[in-house]
């Protein structure tokens, strides 16, 4: 009878266990994939699940719980650099009050690539690289998109992506960016312009689309 | 024999809410912190409150924010898309 007891206790324990690591296991997955959407590093959210190993790891885990709910996400960072005008000032540029474009009001996962054309130039990009420079100069790298007019500066402006968004950030070039029409100086910083129709580098004007 | 009973009842009505309190309480200390991350997400934050479930409470919460494209974008690093 002790000896039916113990096994039954043991098979209780050993399918407790069973199910805690199954549980692990799924909570590590999931945590690896909430912290990549983030920005972050998925190991990271990971490794903060398996510190619940540990007696004391769970105390640890909650408390990176609540750092990562108030902390700045990398993800963050185009759409706070769209609202913040002062993000990046210019050298030699007046503050002046930033014409801010909306932000979209939501932003649905989207996998196609850019394209910026016009005036018989044709530039094509996706979020791979996390910005791009868009210069007059030929001859650039891979993150560079080249514009071969005198009136675009070397560089002249800089796209940024970030998730299936992009911003634009002039660089101070004298032939001027316009977003729609608006003018986008250095002090403004980095704009998000996902759904703005059209961008003007000097004379230069470049229809957006999606690819 | 009744009034045996009855403590035993009232014994474990006492044990029942002692636990169904420190559940919400322990609850209460996921939920604020996960209502902002739904947030943030672009989800409803009304979702944090999964966590009231008891033991798989935070799987829910987890698999939604792991499994579901977030409304107000994702920071994935790896190439979404060929060029």
């Amino acid at each position: 009878m002790m000896g039916f007891d113990l096994a039954a206790l043991l098979g209780l324990f050993g399918l407790t266990s069973a199910f805690a690591l199954v549980g692990l296991v799924l909570a590590g997955w999931m945590c690896w994939r909430i912290a990549e959407k983030a920005g972050l590093p998925g190991w990271a959210g990971a490794a903060a699940i398996l510190l619940t190993v540990t007696g004391i790891g769970s105390l640890i885990s909650l408390i990176l719980l609540w750092v990562f709910a108030f902390m700045r996400w990398p993800r963050d960072g185009l759409a706070l650099a769209g609202a913040s005008p002062a993000a990046a000032p210019g050298p030699g540029m007046a503050p002046a009050a930033p014409a801010a474009l909306p932000l979209p009001p939501r932003v649905l996962a989207d996998r196609r690539g850019w394209m910026l054309s016009g005036s018989g130039v044709a530039l094509a990009f996706d979020d791979s690289r996390p910005s791009y420079t868009l210069t007059g100069a030929a001859g650039g790298g891979p993150d560079e998109l080249v514009v071969a007019e005198p009136s675009v500066g070397r560089p002249h402006a800089r796209l940024l992506t970030a998730s299936g968004r992009i911003g634009l950030q002039d660089l101070g070039s004298p032939g001027g960016t316009y977003i729609d029409g608006a003018r986008l100086l250095p002090a403004h910083g980095p704009r998000d312009i996902t759904a703005v129709r059209t961008v003007k580098l000097g004379n230069v004007e470049l229809a957006l689309s999606r690819t | 024999m009744i009034t045996v009973i009855g403590w035993l009842l009232g014994l474990g009505m006492f044990a029942l809410m002692a636990i169904l309190v420190v559940h919400v309480l322990f609850a209460l200390l996921l939920i604020v912190p996960s209502w902002r991350i739904f947030e943030r997400a672009g989800f409803s934050g009304l979702l944090a409150l999964f966590h009231l479930v008891p033991v798989v409470g935070p799987f829910i919460v987890m698999a939604v924010l792991a499994f579901s494209d977030w409304p107000k974008g994702e920071g994935r690093s790896k190439p979404a898309h060929p060029a």
